[in-house]
């Protein structure tokens, strides 16, 4: 073992070595490129914070980034599946875009991503392996992404409306009946819907580790079906008593702002102090999980295999993995999204900003628990709407 | 037509140039009709009424687009002909008429967003009567997005009831119909009555296009559906919509055949509207001399309270674009800052003003060259798109983009555009231009000059006034499109439209405000500017006023 | 001299004036009367290149020794004269004049001088820059005939020139427009239905006498 050390780091050295010109390559076909960044466009101050981005990528790299504002992602899937399908091998319209779950594995299945790139990005070295930045809902990377920041699902609440929060499936339940018509949730297949779903299922689920297989009827009936008698009970003391629902979690967060709803809830730990800091919500609003955990995941950025401007998306994406562009990304002021980097890895100087809490913020320690496998996500929208999509 | 001048045409136009007209023109046509014809194979396909047929959402969302467009059609109609009736011709008439331009500019998706900050529950109306309530949280009111699409029906019907005024108020402008009603009340007969047996059986049916056009619209909206409609199931236009942007290719195929459902409710709804016009023209007027008097009339009072709502929605999007904090119950905003505008995002805003005058001026063009070189008889067909839902022309202009591969360029987003802008433009033009005095043109030509310089220095510039007015008219209609800029856009472009839209979803109200106010300011200004510009033009010159 | 030769115009294979000739010296004034829609204005339409598509005719149009009726109205220099003014109300009352002289007038300024000069000889000194919409009717009709001459036309349509005019305005006018005509030496058409319109002297034809029973 000994021995073998110095070999292994002359190894990796010279990898280094030649990972650097492979990476000069990049940079210099870079120059000049107009990368177009397919992201979710629904939040200000993400969207403030990839403006900044793009104009740093502009400056140190001069590679020109477009943020085209996407709804919903799966939007971007399709445009990339009817282009090659059309024949547009090269030349795609996309040449980066934010994504996870069901649509990176969508992506993989159908052999439509570029790479691995991303554990060949300088860049990677600071990345926090600790954290599950090689498995997406289940399914490995393979370097195909990226990740970007890490997320986990997070209760707001007011603390003039309510002094105790649930702190479970069944404690929401007791929770929603004490306080009918003001308690919701995004309709699914919206992001945040879907994920409150995945997040009562494996609470609920009889044994929670089926959860992390490849989807089969049986399994997804006997799995299920708590969640639906839960769901069933949930719904008549709902907002609107489940005829209508939330656009989204932000809309929640203005729901919760005017004291439509009671609950809120989002992916990021650090949203409500970012609201209460740009008074969208009251100052007495918290955030807070439930005990046995919530769920947590890690978003990626991917490159589609027709994408035009590949040496530029690697220089923005390698940017956005950068300490400066992490740390910027961790503050509270910027957007709070934590950073997927170690710690202990990066310069000091960028400590602070990923350590940075604040009112709101959700302050105590709440399990991770990881995403169902992707499979199961089409299998519960599909059901849900089927079960309360036309009421 | 050539209204009581003697039959001349001024000739001259060689084949070229009628061919370059109708060339031009069928660039913005032509390209669709593949893509229609792919979606009518997929028609044919059982599996894809099978898919429809077994979705649960289908049905309902049906029913709230048939609710929907039912009431905004018929209020509209009520709404529009009961002030009419109430008013024309009088003093107030004129201060009626005289508001409608702003009222007609706003767009729809800003429409729609100031009646939602309206009308919601945590809504200003909520807010204003919640003290008297004693409410601390908002009350569980369905005024958005419910169910049945009535909201979302209203919000049409008021919105589309200043169309129908406008063009009520055209067709009146007529001389001969002042005069008949003027004869009428000298043999003794009071207005309402004088409507019914000799007004309305004359403009009814010059309304029915226009009509159509308020049906077909209100069928197929999109933009107002997202914020005003309801949501479980939405309405079949934005489930359509939808099913056409699903990665699934199952999906965008049944995505198609029930975009040509929604063209099958438009023919039935059509039908049905002929059928109940074919009974109006034989219905009997009754003709026995009684002269009956004025009858009191709820209607016309509903349309000015729809003018208040559209003047009130449209401050407290201001209001809300300049608001700090400002939570329920809160009736006035805690602080008012311009801290949001300086740090607003005005890309869109630049988006859509580029857009707004590429396509409007390509659309100006190509107008006038068809209107002086084209075809004069048969050209009923280009005002198709007007009278016929979106989505369907829309997924076939997308479709023809990607097999060009110029989805997602500023030529393709232009391009997909014109076939909405051209038809409005010409439609705001073909009056003015056809009653231009041929003689004039003639008299031009005999002096010497060829029929495009006549036109350049003589015809277009005497044409001012509709011209630029149509150019607003073309403006206008760019920035308010939604479905096309997001199809053809390949969502690169974002447009102060699809901003808007995309805000309304949630985030923060402050920001969508902002969108909104930019939205409601392009076309308004488009229309002020045009105003000014023919002013200035006929400041030294008394024959153009 | 501007001859008609063999003039027949049909509408839907109907005819509606079948053999029609013609020849007006230079400064002659020919009369055609008839009563309205009796095609008087149809024939003066096919002579200026303006018949309107629903009619066909056949024929010769010859100016000067050269045959006309085939080509673009812009190349006839054939001037026409109409019961309006016509102006361009977008246009000063020079520019309109302007509008009508031949390029062959080169720079700004001697265009001017020469529309002023024009302007002085029918009396209205100063009207350069003046909008047509606030001269007199009488004004008006003649800066129209001036417009018409200053283009140097090689023969002239009267369409109804003085049909808009009071009585008093009418013989001042008429006169007016005669002397211009005679001065210039032009073959000029007048159509008319009104018998006091017709020059001392001048030739008549009736229109009816070439209308196919």
């Amino acid at each position: 073992m000994n021995q073998l050390l110095p070999i292994l780091m002359a190894f990796s050295l010279s990898a280094t070595v030649m990972a650097n010109t492979d990476w000069n390559k990049i940079e210099a076909d870079a120059k000049g490129q107009t990368v177009y960044f397919n992201a979710w466009g629904g939040g200000e101050n993400i969207n403030a914070y990839i403006d900044w981005a793009a104009t740093q990528t502009q400056k140190k790299y001069g590679v020109s980034v477009k943020h085209v504002k996407v709804t919903d992602t799966s939007d971007v899937i399709k445009r990339i599946k009817t282009e090659v399908a059309a024949g547009r091998t090269t030349n795609g319209s996309v040449d980066v875009l934010w994504v996870n779950g069901e649509n990176f594995k969508a992506l993989k299945q159908a052999k439509l991503l570029y790479g691995p790139w991303a554990e060949s990005l300088p860049n990677w070295r600071f990345v926090d392996l600790n954290k599950p930045v090689r498995v997406d809902f289940s399914e490995p990377t393979d370097g195909l992404e990226m990740p970007w920041g890490t997320a986990q699902l997070t209760f707001i609440a007011n603390q003039a409306t309510v002094k105790n929060p649930p702190r479970s499936a069944q404690a929401l339940l007791a929770f929603a009946k004490a306080n009918a018509g003001q308690v919701s949730y995004p309709k699914p297949p919206d992001f945040h819907g879907t994920t409150f779903l995945k997040q009562l299922l494996l609470e609920l689920a009889p044994d929670a580790k089926v959860l992390q297989q490849a989807l089969s009827p049986e399994l997804f009936t006997k799995a299920s079906a708590p969640l639906w008698a839960y769901l069933d009970q949930l719904h008549p003391v709902l907002w609107r008593k489940g005829s209508s629902f939330p656009k989204s979690a932000a809309d929640m967060n203005q729901m919760l702002a005017d004291g439509q709803l009671k609950l809120a809830l989002t992916f990021n730990p650090n949203e409500a102090a970012n609201l209460i800091a740009t008074q969208q919500l009251p100052k007495t609003a918290y955030s807070f999980g439930f005990s046995k955990g919530t769920i947590g995941n890690v978003h990626f950025l991917a490159i589609p295999s027709n994408a035009k401007a590949k040496a530029g998306a690697q220089v923005f994406a390698n940017f956005l993995l950068s300490p400066e562009a992490q740390a910027k990304k961790a503050d509270l002021k910027i957007w709070g999204d934590p950073s997927v980097l170690a710690l202990d890895k990066i310069p000091a100087q960028y400590r602070q900003s990923m350590q940075m809490t604040a009112p709101g913020a959700l302050n105590e320690k709440i399990p991770t628990l990881a995403e169902p496998h992707s499979s199961w996500v089409a299998a519960i929208e599909a059901e849900w709407l089927k079960r309360y999509g036309a009421k | 037509m050539r209204i009581g001048l003697p039959l001349i045409v001024a000739r001259g136009a060689s084949k070229g140039s009628t061919l370059l007209a109708i060339g031009l023109i069928c660039i913005v046509f032509l390209p669709v009709i593949p893509g229609l014809v792919r979606m009518g194979f997929d028609f044919f396909q059982i599996s894809h009424w099978f898919a429809i047929w077994q979705d649960t959402q289908t049905i309902p969302a049906l029913m709230a687009t048939l609710s929907s467009t039912l009431i905004s059609g018929v209020l509209a109609l009520a709404l529009s002909l009961s002030i009419a009736i109430e008013k024309y011709p009088s003093n107030a008439w004129h201060s009626i008429v005289k508001r409608l331009p702003s009222l007609l500019a706003m767009p729809h998706a800003a429409f729609a967003i100031g009646f939602a900050f309206l009308f919601a529950p945590a809504g200003w109306l909520a807010r204003a009567i919640a003290p008297l309530m004693a409410w601390d949280s908002p009350p569980d009111w369905l005024t958005v997005q419910d169910p049945y699409g009535m909201s979302l029906g209203i919000a049409l019907a008021i919105k589309e009831s200043f169309f129908l005024l406008w063009v009520m108020m055209n067709l009146l402008g007529e001389r001969h119909i002042a005069q008949q009603i003027t004869v009428a009340r000298s043999l003794g007969y009071q207005r309402q009555q004088i409507w019914r047996s000799i007004i309305l059986p004359q403009i009814l049916p010059r309304m029915m296009w226009p009509f159509a056009a308020v049906l077909a619209y209100s069928l197929s909206v999109v933009d107002m559906a997202l914020i005003l409609g309801p949501t479980t199931p939405p309405t079949f236009a934005v489930l359509v919509w939808q099913w056409l942007s699903d990665p699934d290719p199952q999906r965008q195929a049944q995505g198609g055949v029930a975009a040509l459902i929604l063209l099958l409710v438009l023919l039935t709804l059509g039908g049905v509207l002929r059928g109940v016009a074919w009974v109006y023209q034989r219905a009997t007027v009754d003709l026995d001399g009684l002269r009956q008097p004025n009858r009191f009339s709820m209607l016309s009072w509903l349309y000015q309270f729809g003018v208040l709502i559209s003047f009130s929605l449209m401050i407290l999007l201001f209001v809300w674009s300049l608001a700090q904090s400002w939570f329920f119950p809160a009736l006035w905003p805690d602080e008012l800052s311009i801290k949001a505008w300086l740090n607003a995002d005005f890309t869109p805003f630049k988006t859509s003003l580029w857009l707004g005058l590429a396509t409007s001026l390509i659309a100006l063009v190509m107008v006038l060259i068809w209107l002086e070189w084209g075809p004069q008889r048969n050209n009923a067909w280009l005002y198709a798109p007007l009278v016929l839902p979106v989505i369907p022309l829309s997924a076939a202009q997308y479709f023809a983009l990607l097999v060009l591969h110029l989805d997602g360029t500023v030529m393709g987003l232009i391009w997909s555009h014109l076939l909405w802008v051209v038809p409005y433009v010409l439609l705001s033009l073909v009056g003015a231009y056809r009653q231009f005095d041929p003689r004039l043109m003639l008299t031009a030509q005999a002096l010497g000059y060829p029929r495009w310089q006549a036109c350049l220095y003589m015809k277009w510039p005497l044409l001012m006034r509709p011209i630029l007015g149509a150019f607003a008219l073309g403006f206008a209609v760019s920035i308010a499109q939604y479905v096309p800029t997001l199809f053809a856009g390949a969502g690169r472009f974002s447009t102060v439209t699809t901003e808007a839209i995309a805000l309304s979803s949630g985030g923060n109200r402050r920001t969508m405000a902002i969108q909104a106010v930019l939205l409601m300011l392009l076309p308004m200004l488009a229309f002020a500017l045009a105003a000014i510009a023919s002013h200035w033009q006929a400041k030294h010159r008394r024959g153009l006023r | 001299m501007l001859e008609i030769k063999s003039l027949c115009i049909k509408q839907s294979k109907q005819a509606l004036i079948g053999g029609l000739n013609a020849q007006i010296a230079q400064g002659e004034v020919l009369t055609l009367m008839g009563a309205s829609g009796s095609g008087k204005s149809t024939v003066l339409h096919w002579m200026i290149g303006a018949l309107d598509p629903i009619f066909s005719a056949t024929g010769e149009l010859i100016l000067n020794g050269k045959r006309v009726d085939q080509i673009p109205t812009e190349q006839r220099r054939i001037g026409i004269l109409f019961q309006d003014d016509l102006l361009f109300a977008h246009l000063s009352v020079g520019q309109n004049l302007a509008f009508a002289l031949p390029n062959e007038v080169k720079g700004q300024s001697l265009r001017r001088q020469v529309i002023e000069a024009q302007l002085a000889q029918i009396g209205l000194i100063g009207f350069y820059d003046r909008d047509p919409a606030t001269l007199s009717g009488g004004q008006r009709a003649r800066v129209s005939v001036l417009r018409t001459l200053l283009a140097q036309p090689q023969a002239l349509l009267l369409d109804e020139p003085f049909g808009k005019l009071d009585a008093v305005l009418r013989e001042q006018f008429r006169a007016f427009v005669f002397e211009r005509v005679t001065a210039l030496a032009i073959p000029t058409l007048l159509v008319t239905h009104d018998i006091a319109d017709i020059p001392p002297q001048g030739r008549v034809l009736q229109i009816e006498d070439f209308q196919h029973a």
